[in-house]
């Protein structure tokens, strides 16, 4: 991955990046922690009407359908915004444990989203999409979000993680 | 009290040298504050959308506002507390930061603009709870209202660059003291 990473950095794209990366890098970060609040506040919405939260008068298909669309665009805009952080200081990303972590976690909240998305649009009847194993997906989802979110902020901190970082053994 | 004796005590003080001495305490609480931000914008934007009649149009405003408001008071809290707890680790130095002074103001621009739409739209919320938008006045702030929590957003990630100088090849301005910059937190 190190090889990758630094295979990576010496791109053309990689390279131009670096040449702004005194405006490019604060620019893009902050896209993306706007995207993660775009994301966090509707998960977080669609997640309250589960546990009876919020919107009582609207029906978990109507909430979803008010939100569903915000996350998925959220989702991307953070792949998107993601992905250029990654070619503009690939070494920085790549080459660390929380990421790879971070990853995994993300893979797992897609899916779980995804998931859920499709058992709402098939639910027939208004309140069908909400059972026990509803609520507790939620609250892992939530969770999720949350372990994400710190492990994206202790990318810039992998020491913290000792013997476990990659940076630090090297 | 001076302002410099201030903020040299905020720095000195138990909770502060805590959090310098650990590794873990300033990434937690870093991270502790982008989750609440996210909870504090993502819900702002829920409201603000609906007062400016782009979303959730034919729910009543008071509605969708009773959903998010008290989420967005508690993530406030939380992010004003974990910001506090990150500014005393090198008080003096936050206090001198533009990107921080900008935010502050920004903060209460947001502060006072919530204010002028309480006085103003949401004093007559009952007239116009069921039309797809907020009158004049209120979508005007809730329209300023996005644009000072994006800013806000901007400033704060601006702050974690000049303040370690990580990504900037700016000198440092010459309030800063080096013995401040060593002590401080080591990355963005």
């Amino acid at each position: 991955m190190e090889a990758f990473a630094q295979w990576l950095e010496a791109t053309p794209a990689s390279l131009s990046m670096q040449q702004h990366q005194a405006w490019f890098i604060p620019a893009v970060q902050t896209l993306h922690i706007i995207a993660i609040a775009l994301a966090a506040g509707s998960v977080l919405l669609v997640c309250l009407r589960l546990f009876g939260l919020a919107a009582a008068d609207q029906s978990v298909q109507q909430t979803h359908a008010r939100y569903g669309g915000w996350i998925k665009a959220s989702l991307w805009s953070l792949l998107a915004s993601g992905a250029l952080l990654i070619v503009a200081e690939p070494v920085r990303e790549l080459v660390t444990f929380s990421f790879w972590v971070k990853m995994v976690l993300v893979v797992c909240v897609v899916s779980l989203v995804a998931a859920f998305g499709r058992y709402v649009r098939k639910a027939a009847a208004v309140d069908q999409a909400i059972t026990p194993a509803t609520r507790c997906l939620a609250a892992l989802t939530l969770l999720l979000l949350m372990a994400i979110i710190v492990l994206g902020r202790l990318i810039a901190y992998d020491h913290v993680w000792g013997s476990l970082s990659p940076a630090t053994k090297a | 009290m001076d302002l410099h004796v201030f903020f040299k005590a905020l720095e000195g003080s138990a909770a502060a040298t805590t959090i310098r001495d650990s590794l873990l305490w300033f990434p937690l609480l870093e991270a502790l504050h982008v989750m609440a931000l996210a909870v504090v914008f993502g819900s702002i934007v829920v409201v603000d959308l609906r007062a400016l009649g782009l979303t959730s149009r034919s729910r009543l405003f008071s509605r969708v506002a009773s959903d998010t408001l008290r989420w967005t008071w508690s993530a406030f809290v939380a992010a004003c507390v974990t910001g506090a707890l990150m500014f005393i680790t090198n008080a003096e130095v936050y206090a001198a930061n533009t990107f921080f002074r900008v935010k502050m103001l920004l903060l209460l621009l947001a502060g006072l603009n919530m204010l002028l739409f309480q006085l103003t739209a949401g004093r007559r919320v009952a007239h116009w709870d069921a039309s797809p938008a907020a009158p004049g006045i209120g979508k005007w702030a809730a329209a300023l209202s996005l644009a000072l929590w994006l800013s806000i957003i901007c400033m704060g990630r601006l702050i974690g660059f000049t303040i370690t100088g990580a990504a900037s090849h700016e000198p440092p301005p010459a309030s800063i003291d080096f013995d401040d910059f060593l002590s401080g937190p080591p990355a963005q």
